[in-house]
């Protein structure tokens, strides 16, 4: 990769791609592969550096620039020095939060938009200012009485000012960007969608929104695992009442920089029907958002169903990192169910385990103690051609997803699935419209967290061959008609060419 | 000074008149300890050899080796005093008790280090003198000096009656034996003023090594940048300086002093005033000490509970306040019982100097003196309030003020005439004790902004 002065598209990457593997990344990867008619540039942002072990894809030749930053850097401050602080952007910071709490409220967007463009800048309202001012000093303390007078003061400020902290990070990381782009797309709200906003008011290039999940409830449920990692012994910690507001804090906090997003981004693209409805209620624009689902290249699988032996395996296999969003656990538990009614069925966890480490431990010891040692086998990353013919059903336990793509590889590999009714799986497996319901369902949809029920979806279609067959057909009837690759790829190459040719 | 504070607060919570009285009276002797005693000491053994207002010059001879002795050695540490306090008290907070021995051991062979040297350079080519006195003022500048060091380490711990008792007997072992030598004359005193003081260190020392667990002989952790304040040493040093430095400036000067043991010089005029002045300051350090290390330090550990506790910002307000009100409380009250004790001294002064037999020519001298004293005591309640806060850039400034201020209004008043004398030393203290107020008091009205914002 030759770092050039010139992008098409600049991508803006939180903790995704290319370091990390799952489904956002896979889709990047897709995204760029597919439209080689483009140049594209990466801005990685991640949490810590020692979080990311090396690059897990080649980059393809049409990347021309990657820079990484990481977000949990302490951020760069000139020595503690009282100062009284620019009464006028105190001012406008007061109205950005008002307006964050009450959307419905008249707001100038300039003013916003300036506000943002000399945000953590020396010669505009520098980090200084922020962490040192009276002027912040008495912002916060207003605010303090204001909404949470009763909560402990110093966890309240600390969480104010660490929730700060990385957009004082971004913004120097915007400021400091160099390259010149025909647009930015970022594929999360989030951080990665702040630094999109303000490079999109800095160089006055189209902002792209792209979201795979719901980025509020993804940092509810990494909140709710560091609040129980740190506070395992509850009784013992007096501030464990401190913690939900400050959770509550973050959640509110990403809201409002989502809303933020959503003003600045043009088009907002889901990738399924709830989740576009979901945007529009968080304040986007509804006729801005628009829903490209996720596509994959069918050509490639037909080999791959070639491989399938006309006894359907009895493997039920869950492919995914093992991560506790994708609740490994109530896989491992419906597998004792399974096993029990089908004693020569194995589980099959098959996915990447460097993330969380602790959490795979944790997966492991369950396994033993359910005595599913023989059964339950943690294979870890494979290639999916070669894992898929091999499976009798596919799994997918997860809490929360956007739109898994392992469906569509598996229909397309001609295996039926049965997934939690998170994201886009109930129209996936079951149809989103009238005529794509008629195509029957692919698998099954069962509630999260309920191994039962997960076991009992399972048992009904491995010991069915009939129905078996028939949500194989579905499946591979509904991809070839909705989900390809070609037809997402020219959905964004539209995309692309409207931004590029905005003056 | 934390552990005699819990004692007293014990004492005071008893509530009634006898035994308030009773801890003030601790209050008045502990905080004032050493430095009064030693004046007491001195200008007993000074009344004693006197006889028919007549005193022999081989007693001012001693008076004046030993006030140089003071001053010299309370210099020479003082740049590790405040450092030594503030490195103890970081230590005990930080549960790390065995290291303080090593370093008080560590601080003390620096000290002594100093001291020989010094003492071996200018005896030896300065001084006059048989050869007993001048070992006898190199003993007693070791022994001086590490004394200061030890009772750092001392006022952490509670065991504030056994230290009392073991200042009266180094004390009184200095008396007694200056009686009985007196017969030797300079060497005489001189030898029982080391003698009762050799006794003092030793018995400090063995209170010192029974209190703290001793794991390594030697440290210098003390002079580990990153677990120091460096400006700690020049803020002591200053301090010290600024309350010698008129001293000195009279004794050099040809027309305000005379000969007393060649190269020591003394101002007869100048220096007995002032030390009976610190005499007076008995009640305003023992309400000082009440107040600011008593009430103010309970108040003071409520309100970083408070923070670190994670209290409501409304209730971090409430006990700033209660912390406001008890600093109030503290200068105001030791402003009210220094005054008064001022007041009184300066209609009976010419008595009591009758009554002890000094000339009444001193009376306007000590007049001045007490004024200066008395507000000295709460320059000393302003200067510990900012090292409470940490304040130790401001804690600076003010020495250095102190410092330049007392230098410059010396020369002035000795410019001015004898009429002068005093009140440069008097101006200086009223004039850096009134910057430390303002800057205590703007420093606090931003306590709170700042222990957030800026810490």
């Amino acid at each position: 990769m030759n770092q050039q002065k010139y992008a098409d598209i600049t991508l803006l990457l939180e903790g995704t791609y290319p370091f990390i593997r799952g489904g956002v990344s896979s889709w990047v990867h897709q995204i760029i592969q597919g439209l080689p008619q483009y140049t594209f540039a990466i801005i990685f942002l991640g949490s810590k550096k020692e979080d990311y072990d090396e690059q897990k894809y080649i980059l393809p030749d049409n990347v021309v620039h990657l820079e990484c930053h990481y977000l949990w850097d302490p951020v760069a401050l000139a020595k503690p020095k009282a100062c009284k602080g620019n009464a006028e952007y105190t001012r406008v910071s007061e109205q950005i939060h008002d307006w964050f709490r009450n959307p419905q409220l008249n707001f100038n967007h300039d003013v916003l938009r300036d506000f943002l463009v000399s945000f953590g800048q020396e010669k505009g309202f520098s980090a200084e200012e922020f962490y040192y001012s009276e002027a912040s000093w008495t912002q916060i303390c207003s605010y303090y009485e204001k909404y949470n007078s009763q909560n402990s003061f110093i966890h309240y400020l600390w969480t104010i000012k660490a929730m700060h902290a990385p957009l004082f990070t971004i913004a120097n990381v915007a400021h400091r960007f160099s390259l010149n782009t025909g647009t930015f797309h970022t594929i999360s709200t989030g951080f990665g969608g702040v630094l999109g906003v303000l490079l999109h008011y800095i160089w006055k290039r189209p902002l792209i929104l792209t979201e795979h999940g719901i980025y509020t409830k993804e940092r509810k449920i990494d909140l709710q695992s560091i609040f129980i990692k740190e506070h395992r012994d509850l009784f013992s910690d007096p501030l464990h009442m401190g913690m939900q507001y400050q959770e509550l804090l973050w959640i509110k906090f990403f809201e409002s920089i989502g809303r933020l997003i959503y003003q600045a981004s043009d088009p907002i693209v889901s990738l399924y029907e709830a989740n576009r409805k979901r945007q529009v209620d968080d304040g986007a624009c509804p006729e801005r958002t628009q829903v490209i689902p996720n596509g994959i290249s069918t050509e490639n699988f037909s080999s791959v169903r070639m491989q399938r032996t006309k006894e359907i395996p009895l493997v039920v296999g869950l492919l995914g990192r093992v991560v506790p969003i994708k609740d490994i656990k109530t896989f491992i538990r419906s597998m004792k169910i399974i096993v029990k009614h089908i004693p020569k069925a194995e589980g099959w966890l098959i996915g990447p385990e460097d993330e969380d480490k602790a959490y795979v431990e944790e997966c492991k010891a369950l396994v033993h103690e359910l005595e599913l040692d023989d059964k339950v086998k943690f294979l870890g990353f494979r290639k999916i051609h070669e894992v898929l013919p091999q499976l009798g059903i596919l799994v997918l336990t997860s809490i929360s997803e956007a739109f898994p793509l392992v469906i569509l590889e598996a229909y397309a590999s001609g295996l039926p699935v049965v997934a939690t009714d998170v994201g886009a799986c109930r129209e996936i497996i079951e149809g989103n419209n009238e005529e794509d319901r008629a195509l029957g369902s692919a698998g099954m949809v069962v509630s999260i967290a309920d191994p039962d029920a997960t076991a009992r979806a399972v048992i009904a279609i491995l010991t069915d061959e009939n129905r078996w067959y028939q949500a194989q057909k579905s499946g591979i009837q509904r991809i070839e008609r909705y989900y390809t690759q070609s037809r997402m790829l020219d959905s964004y190459s539209n995309i692309y060419n409207q931004a590029l040719i905005t003056k | 000074m934390a552990g005699i504070g819990f004692r007293l607060r014990r004492l005071i919570k008893s509530n009634n008149l006898s035994g308030l009285l009773q801890a003030y009276g601790f209050a008045g002797i502990i905080s004032s300890g050493p430095w009064v005693l030693s004046i007491i000491g001195v200008l007993l053994i000074g009344i004693i050899n006197t006889q028919d207002f007549f005193t022999p010059f081989f007693v001012a001879q001693f008076q004046i080796s030993v006030t140089y002795l003071m001053a010299v050695s309370l210099i020479l540490t003082s740049p590790l005093q405040l450092l030594l306090t503030r490195f103890i008290a970081d230590k005990v907070y930080e549960n790390l008790d065995d290291q303080i021995l090593p370093n008080l051991n560590g601080a003390i062979f620096i000290v002594v280090a100093a001291s020989v040297i010094l003492a071996i350079f200018c005896l030896a080519f300065f001084f006059t003198g048989s050869i007993v006195y001048r070992v006898l003022m190199l003993m007693g500048l070791v022994i001086l000096s590490t004394i200061w060091l030890v009772v750092i380490v001392l006022s952490g711990l509670k065991a504030y009656k056994v230290i009392l008792l073991a200042f009266f007997l180094g004390y009184g072992i200095t008396v007694l034996t200056a009686i009985e030598l007196s017969v030797y004359q300079l060497e005489g005193l001189l030898a029982g003023f080391v003698l009762g003081h050799s006794v003092l260190l030793f018995l400090l020392l063995v209170i010192v090594f029974r209190a703290y667990p001793k794991k390594k002989l030697i440290a210098f952790d003390f002079l580990d940048l990153k677990q120091i304040f460096p400006s700690l040493a020049i803020t002591g040093l200053l301090y010290n300086l600024a309350i010698w430095v008129d001293k000195f400036i009279f004794w050099f000067n040809h027309q305000t002093s005379t000969e007393i043991i060649s190269p020591l010089r003394g101002s007869e005029l100048y220096d007995l005033p002032i030390f009976l002045a610190y005499l007076s300051i008995i009640p305003g350090m023992a309400v000082f000490l009440l107040r600011i290390e008593t009430d103010f330090a309970e108040q003071y550990k409520k309100f970083y509970d408070a923070i670190n506790e994670g209290c409501s910002l409304e209730a971090i307000h409430q006990i700033y306040q209660d912390m406001i009100i008890a600093i109030r409380r503290a200068f105001l009250e030791i402003f009210k019982v220094q005054g008064i004790t001022v007041i009184i001294l300066l209609v009976v002064g010419d008595k009591l100097l009758e009554l002890v037999g000094i000339s009444p020519i001193y009376q306007v001298l000590l007049s001045i003196n007490l004024v200066a004293v008395g507000v000295q005591v709460l320059l000393m309640a302003a200067l510990n309030l900012l090292f409470y806060f940490d304040y130790r850039k401001e804690a600076l400034l003010l020495c250095l003020i102190f410092v330049f201020s007392n230098i410059a209004l010396t020369l002035l008043s000795q410019y001015l005439g004898p009429a002068f004398y005093g009140y440069g030393f008097a101006v200086s203290v009223l004039l850096t004790t009134l910057i430390g107020i303002v800057l205590v008091s703007t420093k606090l009205n931003h306590l709170i902004y700042e222990t957030f914002m800026l810490r």
